[in-house]
């Protein structure tokens, strides 16, 4: 009996049709988009590489890159050591109230980002927080968490961990349980140490799962925006002001060209990343 | 035998990706029917990169095609309906919160005038959602609240009000008038004046022997300050404010006061003038004698140093109210208002600081009737008096901004009550008065809010001692042009 050919079209067509519909489409009209000045109005001018040449010379679009990568620098690798420290904490069958712990680390993520920045900005205020209130109680001097450029990079990632390192934490503990618990106690039986334990089965069994955190967190950095909105307005003088804000600087003023090819520049940027990480996820794999 | 290794298929895999961008690129932007400068040639309404062009009303107004202009030749003019009792239903957008409430309190009232018109009234999230709706022309408001600020780069896509204010635009606040008007078209139904005002401690100044209705100038504020800071060692009397987007917005009440703004009619650049240059210097003078308290507007340090007797002068909009009214519950009643200082004996007594106004989508089904509803608020004793009245959101009336109607606010014949919280003042008439000479102003060009990245960066950097009043005006005259002007 022949098969019936078209079964298998039939079968993908819709999955074909909405991923050309929502994925595929907004990519080549933003590609589009990036090669006119459009504003939302009128007819759209072509400008051709105009705003590419315009964004890559411009300096407050490198700086919003830098200060997406500083945040990187200052968040990823933190929370991959917290992240599994405390999943594996979290993991251990000797733990007591493991349930209550777990549910502790994920409140963090679940709760209001502007109720966290409205808590955030009456810790970390200059003259009135209390945050300079114990420092102050120990003989320091007032910190201008939110309104240097020194701090406020520091102190907004400081809400980022807090805010996302229990759902790493959940991705960890995940990956921890797939590896087999006849591996530990193998190890424990040759004297392997806990931290013995962490360094040759738990962390190279999970490479996969911290090579995806660590793309995922690439992604969250860099399309950072709530974050830096809600608590400091992308400031002081910029310092905040990471690519996502920075892109979304230009769709707000209805610079839509320019916005679109800012995207794009970003896209290509975070795939590159994302990319690099994979790849270096193989080598150590040996594939 | 020598393979290629995984670096090798990486680059092969990227140098692929690249070149299927590019060609992508290259197809999309071949196969585009974008004009260029000199095309002016109208679009369908079927385009995925237009939303500009008007629908068929279904209304007893008028019926425009692919407007793009604002002249008031082109069809672009609202026209009032001409039934006696018009019917229908319209769509408005107001910000959820308080005002909101106001606003939906109104709609009986109205109403009782108009008993077949429904009102849809919706709280929205409008900075997010308006500029997208009106690009894609899809569920279009008849009618929307809109800062001021915002009206300019919308208006290809609103109603001109031109003929439909004509027999109340003489009555008007000229500054409100001003910032509506792009190209000789009306696009906005003023709503609020908000006159700037200088709030004053009087309590902790009377202690200090100072007595602040003396000041008539900005010098005589200086002095005060001065004289404050010597019985108060500790203080730092005069307000400098921190945040970049209301620092930016005091220094255009303050140009307001002195006729000037930003950019002109035709939205160029006139920050390079000596007006700017004396506001800066004021500001910079109030750093460098350190009579000043730098705090973002009513923020932890900024209420505490309010309360606290270190912060007595805050020139602000008449909207700073809400502060001693919900926030400074230790210094309530401390508090008064009067008319700002002049920048020369003399001069005007207030600037305009914020206001809002509301605008008429072309593409709303039912603008002539959403028209109805904002005469009506505006225009009526009955509406405004249930805006700015006593109401059950507001007991004693919404005193944080005044009518920009005129026969709406007499000072002699008061809307809402004194107010409590600052003695039992009668703040309407310090509101009025002062609002009475503000200076006529022009409308804010689309760019403004994005100025703040550089011309409201550049003022903290100056009351962080790291710029002078000169070096901000060419520093931010430059990167405006550079950034926003010469990319319109």
């Amino acid at each position: 009996m022949a098969r019936p050919r078209a079964a298998p079209y039939v079968f993908v067509a819709p999955f074909v049709a909405i991923f050309l519909a929502f994925s595929v489409y907004p990519l080549v009209f933003t590609a589009r988009l990036s090669l006119t000045n459009w504003r939302g109005v009128g007819d759209p001018m072509w400008v051709g590489w105009d705003n590419y040449a315009y964004l890559l010379t411009n300096d407050r679009f490198w700086s919003s890159l830098w200060n997406s990568a500083v945040l990187w620098v200052l968040i990823v690798p933190v929370q991959l050591v917290v992240g599994v420290i405390v999943a594996v904490l979290l993991n251990s069958a000797k733990l007591q109230l493991r349930g209550m712990y777990r549910v502790a680390f994920i409140v963090p993520f679940v709760m209001p980002l502007v109720a966290v920045a409205q808590i955030w900005v009456v810790l970390f205020d200059e003259g009135y927080g209390a945050v300079n209130s114990l420092l102050g109680s120990v003989g320091l001097p007032n910190v201008g968490w939110l309104t240097t450029g020194t701090w406020a990079k520091p102190t907004l990632a400081l809400l980022f961990l807090w805010k996302t390192t229990g759902f790493i934490v959940i991705i960890m503990l995940s990956g921890l349980q797939s590896i087999d618990s006849v591996l530990y106690e193998s190890a424990s039986l040759d004297g392997a140490s806990w931290s013995r334990q962490l360094r040759s089965i738990t962390v190279p069994l999970i490479r996969r799962t911290i090579m995806f955190v660590v793309v995922l967190q690439t992604l969250a950095v860099f399309q950072m925006f709530a974050e830096p909105f809600v608590v400091t307005q992308g400031g002081p003088y910029s310092s905040t002001t990471t690519a996502g804000y920075f892109l979304y600087n230009h769709i707000n003023r209805a610079d839509l060209g320019t916005g679109a090819a800012n995207s794009l520049l970003l896209v290509v940027l975070v795939m590159a990343l994302s990319l690099m990480f994979v790849r270096m996820l193989r080598v150590e794999d040996g594939s | 035998m020598r393979t290629k290794g995984p670096l090798s298929r990486y680059m092969r895999w990227l140098a692929t990706i690249s070149v299927l961008a590019i060609l992508a690129l290259g197809l999309v932007a071949c196969g585009s029917d974008e004009s260029t400068a000199t095309d002016p040639a109208p679009t369908t309404s079927d385009s995925a990169t237009t939303s500009d062009s008007a629908t068929t009303s279904d209304s007893a107004t008028t019926t425009s095609t692919a407007p793009t202009g604002n002249d008031a030749s082109n069809g672009d003019l609202l026209q009032a309906p001409t039934e006696d009792s018009p019917e229908g239903q319209i769509t408005i957008w107001d910000r959820s919160g308080d005002l909101y409430e106001v606003f939906d309190a109104t709609i009986v009232r109205f109403n009782e005038k108009y008993p077949n018109i429904i009102v849809n009234h919706l709280a929205v999230d409008i900075d997010a959602k308006l500029q997208n709706t009106l690009i894609t022309g899809t569920d279009v408001p008849d009618g929307v609240f809109l800062d001021d600020a915002k009206i300019g780069g919308f208006s290809d896509f609103l109603w001109d009000l031109s003929d439909v204010l004509a027999p109340y635009v003489d009555d008007i606040a000229s500054q409100k008038v001003d910032v509506n008007t792009i190209d000789g078209g009306v696009f906005g139904v003023p709503f609020d004046l908000d006159p700037g005002l200088l709030y004053y401690n009087e309590t902790a100044l009377a202690e200090a022997g100072v007595d602040a209705t003396l000041i008539e100038t900005y010098d005589d504020l200086l002095d005060a300050a001065r004289d404050y800071q010597a019985t108060n060692p500790e203080s730092g009397p005069i307000h400098l404010e921190q945040s970049p987007f209301l620092g930016q917005l005091q220094l255009e009440m303050f140009a307001s006061q002195l006729g000037t703004s930003m950019a002109d009619a035709a939205g160029e650049l006139r920050l390079d003038s000596p007006e700017y240059e004396q506001i800066l210097t004021f500001l910079d003078t109030v750093r460098e004698e350190d009579l000043g308290t730098r705090a973002e507007y009513l923020s932890p340090t900024d209420i505490a140093e309010l309360e606290n007797g270190n912060q007595v002068f805050y020139p602000w909009a008449i909207w700073f109210s809400f502060a001693p009214q919900q926030l400074l519950t230790e210094t309530t009643g401390d508090w008064r208002a009067m008319e700002l200082p002049a920048w020369e004996a003399g001069g005007a007594r207030s600037g305009a600081m914020g206001g809002s106004s509301f605008v008429l989508p072309r593409e709303g089904e039912n603008s002539e009737l959403a028209w109805l509803f904002y005469e009506f608020l505006m225009f009526d004793e009955a509406g405004y008096s249930a805006v700015w009245g006593p109401n059950d959101v507001y007991p004693t009336g919404l005193n944080t901004s005044i009518p920009s109607y005129l026969p709406a606010a007499d000072p002699t014949a008061p809307l809402f009550e004194p107010v409590e919280a600052l003695g039992g003042q009668d703040l309407w008439a310090v509101a009025t008065e002062a609002g009475a000479q503000i200076p006529g102003g022009t409308p804010l060009p689309s760019w403004w809010a994005g100025a703040v990245d550089y011309l409201g960066n550049n003022i903290q950097r100056m009351l962080d001692g790291d710029l002078n009043p000169s070096e901000v005006i060419s520093r931010s005259t430059d990167e405006i042009q550079e950034n926003l002007v010469d990319r319109q």
